[in-house]
Order: C-alpha cells, then sequence, then structure tokens
C-alpha cells in the first residue's frame, strides 16, 4: 500500500516534462461530481422546506451532502498528487539547468536570509519524522475517510427511511469521522509536498557541490501538526460519543446531539486551520528556495 | 511554449491583485476562524444546558441561531484563509520565477492569469458571499428570539431548513474554488519547469 502510494506522487521513468497533467483535470471532473451532488441535496432541502413532514427528506440529503463534500476534497486530494508529481519534474529541471545558469558575481557563501533559521550541511538533509509520517499515512487516510463517509451515506438511507435515533447518530457519527480522515488525508499529503521541497531542493544545491541550506522547520509547520492532531482526535472521539448516544433514551440524544453538531464542526475547523499553516509553510519553502536559486544564478555560491 | 499566455518584461512582475489580497488577508481570516470555531462551541454547549434545563423554546432557538452563525463565521474565514494561503503561494511563483529569470540575464515571461485562477477567485466569492449572508440572517433571527420576539418562532424549522441549504452550497463553491486554485498551482509549474529548461539557451 506504501509502495503503490509512494508511486503516485513521483513521475513515471521517462516522464516528459511537456505533456499536461492528467491529474489536473481529473480532479477538476472530480470535484465537478460533487458540486453536481452538493446542487442535488440542495433543491432537496429547500423542497423537504415546504413540506409538513420534511424528516426523511433531511435525512438522505444530509448524507448526500456530506458525501458530496468528500468528493470535491477527494478531487483536491487528486490535485496535490498532481502538484507533487510535476514538483519532482521542476526538480530534475532545475537540476538540469542550473549548472549553466551558475554566475560569477562576487558575494554569495551565506544562507538566503529573512526566512527564519537555516541549517547548513554537506548532503540532502535526512526527511523529518513528521515528513516520513505524512509520506505513508496519506494514503490509508484518504482510502478510509472515504469509506467512512460512504457507509455514512449509506446510513443516511436507513435513517431515512425508518427515521431513527440510532440511524441518525451512525449517520452522523461516520460521516464526519470519514470528513475528518479524508482532511487528514489532505494534511499529510500538504506535508509530502513540503517533505519533497526540502529534499528536492537540497538535491539540487549537492548536485552543484555546494553546501546545502535548509530551511528549518518554520513555527507554522508545528503549529500545522497541532491543529492537525487536535482535529483529528475531535473527529474520532465525536464518532465514540454519537456510537454511545444512538444506545440512550431520547432526551439524553436531544441534549448531546445539541453540543454534538458544533463539536464535530470545531474538529473539521481545526483541521481546516491546519491547512491554511501547511500552505503558508509552502509558500515559506517556495519564496526561500527562489531566493536560493536566485542567489546561485549570481553569484554562482 | 505557445499554449501559455506570457507577458514579456525585462524585470519580474510583483504580486497581482488578488495575490496582493493573499498575503495580506490569510492571517486576519485565520485568526477570526480561531477565534470563532470555540465561541460557536461553547454556545452550543449553553444551548445543551437550556435544553437540559427546558428553558424557554426562545432562548433555545435563539441560542441555536447565534452559535450557527458564529461557528459559520468560522467556516467563512477558514475556506477565505485556505483560498487566500493559496493566492500566496501562486504570488511567489510568480515573483520567484521572474527573479531567477531575472538573475539569469534574459527577459521576464511571466504567465497571464489562466481561466482555472479565475473560476478559482469567482467560485470563492460566490462562497463567501453565500455564506455571509446566511450569517447575517441567522444573527438577525437569533437576536430577535434572544430578545424575546416569541413570533419569530413562527416558520423557524423551515428557515433553518433553507439557511442550512445555502450555507452547504456555499462550502460546496468555496471547495470547488480551491480545487481549481491548487489546478493552477500544476499549470503553472509545468509553465516554470519548461521555462528554467530554455533559460541556459538564452542565457
Amino acid at each position: 500500500m506504501v509502495t503503490v502510494a509512494d508511486n503516485l506522487v513521483k513521475p513515471k521513468a521517462g516522464a516528459d516534462y511537456r505533456e499536461a497533467s492528467r491529474h489536473r483535470p481529473l480532479g477538476f471532473a472530480i470535484a465537478a461530481l460533487g458540486v453536481l451532488l452538493a446542487f442535488i441535496a440542495f433543491f432537496g432541502n429547500l423542497a423537504a422546506a415546504s413540506t409538513a413532514e420534511p424528516a426523511g427528506t433531511l435525512a438522505w440529503t444530509f448524507g448526500l451532502t456530506t458525501l458530496a463534500f468528500g468528493t470535491i476534497k477527494v478531487g483536491i486530494a487528486t490535485v496535490l498528487i498532481g502538484i507533487l508529481v510535476r514538483l519532482w519534474l521542476r526538480v530534475e529541471g532545475v537540476e538540469e539547468s542550473l549548472p549553466s545558469l551558475r554566475g560569477a558575481a562576487p558575494g554569495g557563501g551565506s544562507a538566503p536570509e529573512g526566512y527564519g533559521a537555516v541549517a547548513t550541511s554537506h548532503s540532502v538533509p535526512r526527511p523529518l519524522p513528521i515528513h516520513r509520517i505524512a509520506r505513508t499515512m496519506w494514503g490509508p487516510m484518504l482510502a478510509m475517510g472515504v469509506m467512512f463517509v460512504g457507509a455514512g451515506f449509506l446510513a443516511s438511507l436507513s435513517w431515512a427511511s425508518d427515521g431513527g435515533t440510532a440511524a441518525a447518530a451512525w449517520t452522523q457519527g461516520l460521516q464526519f469521522l470519514g470528513e475528518g480522515l479524508i482532511l487528514a488525508g489532505i494534511s499529510f499529503l500538504l506535508g509530502s509536498i513540503l517533505a519533497s521541497l526540502r529534499e528536492g531542493g537540497g538535491r539540487v544545491q549537492q548536485s552543484l557541490d555546494l553546501p546545502v541550506y535548509t530551511l528549518e522547520m518554520p513555527g507554522t509547520a508545528k503549529t500545522f501538526v497541532v491543529l492537525m492532531m487536535a482535529g483529528l482526535m475531535i473527529s474520532i472521539s465525536q464518532f465514540v460519543i454519537y456510537v454511545w448516544a444512538a444506545t440512550q433514551a431520547a432526551d439524553v440524544v436531544a441534549v448531546s446531539f445539541a453540543w454534538l453538531g458544533p463539536f464535530r464542526e470545531l474538529g473539521l475547523g481545526l483541521l481546516l486551520a491546519g491547512i491554511v499553516l501547511a500552505l503558508a509553510s509552502i509558500a515559506k519553502a517556495l519564496g526561500f528556495q527562489y531566493e536560493r536559486i536566485r542567489q546561485i544564478c549570481t553569484t554562482g555560491s | 511554449m505557445a499554449e501559455f499566455a506570457t507577458t514579456t518584461s525585462t524585470q519580474g512582475l510583483g504580486p497581482n491583485l488578488p495575490q496582493q489580497m493573499g498575503r495580506r488577508l490569510w492571517k486576519p481570516m485565520l485568526a477570526l476562524a480561531l477565534m470563532a470555531f470555540p465561541i460557536g462551541f461553547v454556545l452550543a454547549v449553553v444551548r445543551a444546558s437550556a435544553i437540559a434545563d427546558q428553558a424557554e423554546a426562545t432562548r433555545v432557538a435563539g441560542l441555536q441561531h447565534v452559535g450557527t452563525a458564529v461557528m459559520w463565521l468560522g467556516f467563512m474565514a477558514v475556506f477565505s484563509a485556505i483560498s487566500f494561503a493559496i493566492a500566496k503561494i501562486l504570488s511567489e511563483f510568480r515573483t520567484g520565477g521572474g527573479a531567477v529569470q531575472e538573475a539569469t540575464g534574459s527577459r521576464v515571461k511571466t504567465l497571464k492569469m489562466p481561466a482555472t485562477a479565475r473560476v478559482f477567485i469567482v467560485s470563492m466569492m460566490m462562497g463567501m458571499m453565500i455564506i455571509l449572508v446566511s450569517v447575517v440572517v441567522h444573527l438577525v433571527v437569533g437576536a430577535g428570539l434572544l430578545g424575546g420576539d416569541a413570533a419569530a418562532l413562527d416558520g423557524l424549522e423551515a428557515g433553518l431548513i433553507r439557511l442550512e441549504a445555502w450555507r452547504r452550497l456555499g462550502v460546496a463553491f468555496y471547495l470547488f474554488g480551491i480545487t481549481f486554485g491548487l489546478g493552477t498551482i500544476i499549470h503553472v509549474l509545468r509553465f516554470q519547469t519548461i521555462r528554467i529548461r530554455e533559460l541556459p539557451d538564452l542565457a
């Protein structure tokens, strides 16, 4: 599983860097399918609002909406895989071109400034533990997330037909655990992008026999990991509590459902906030890399 | 290279307007989201307590509206922060790519805004507007209910269902836009990979 996932995020041997990405249109198509499902659920909801007994319709539209969000997020993950593949093609391009572009102006000899702490080494730095985890876990997280969201959708059809509290609890618990896992998968893909930037940047500098400057893990990346873990813990906890609530009396269920909905939203919110910080870390790493390439093109060192 | 619409200049171009907004706004939006989520959750706990205490219907319904408004203000903010962070990444590609070309002494080719970036911006704005309007409606109705307006209880369930439908549609637009924003990064990476391989022949 890990090997298959690892191969998915690297270009095939002899891949042509000029060829358009296949991941991009595929990701767009999956996302468009998700939007279509969201529109079906939207119109179902509006129709339910005009009826005297909306419960049955609301049950399946809830399941379908969450399925739609999960589908669009799978589209996002597909595009992220495409970004990873392209990053490696970019590394190959820079590695081949940079020897001819090396400058000879005076200066250089120090790490780019203004990007925070920088480590210096003579070879490609080893991946950090979080990078190794990210590369191993993005696939299983996405796969489990899709399964839970799908199982929750099936539970929502049961909820729509029998209207029971247990089916309602299983639907919400399963689907939001699935959403949390898919977002964790996306977070790990972003972590893999950070790992690739680190490894690729090191590879290019080492190939030129230069000191390898690597950005130390920035504060945004550390906070990203904390938020992701907190969000994932909440997503797992809400599932356990929903399963427990499914066995309780009606008055306990009413009180539990009143805070469980926002609780699961808090979990997703923290995961999404972590994703913001991961993206900001990627932007910072890119800025550092461009400055380093510019430095090599100008001074040669 | 002919398939890419580009601008040629002697110097690297700075970030365009959406990218400048992205660089400035991702942090405030993230801060807003990180404040809104816990407050929304606390309001939900207060409402659950009101249900357990069999409080007045207007108080329970009012807390539901206000809590939902705060929580979804958080979602609007965090999705905006993600979108702005993607714009910041695109800005790094634009300015960094230009700086590298400039350093090699060749003319600077910069990608014009691709169609996918336009879809990204339009989808994000639609998602933001839809969620923002629903948040405002929730706040207005919630404030009325907490003020003791029992008349607002009429048609409450239908109103909640409609608002929820719109909010969810807003999320779909946001996510769709984010997919296209990230897809734009693939386009830029491909352009830059082709361009950097051209540079040694031009230098």
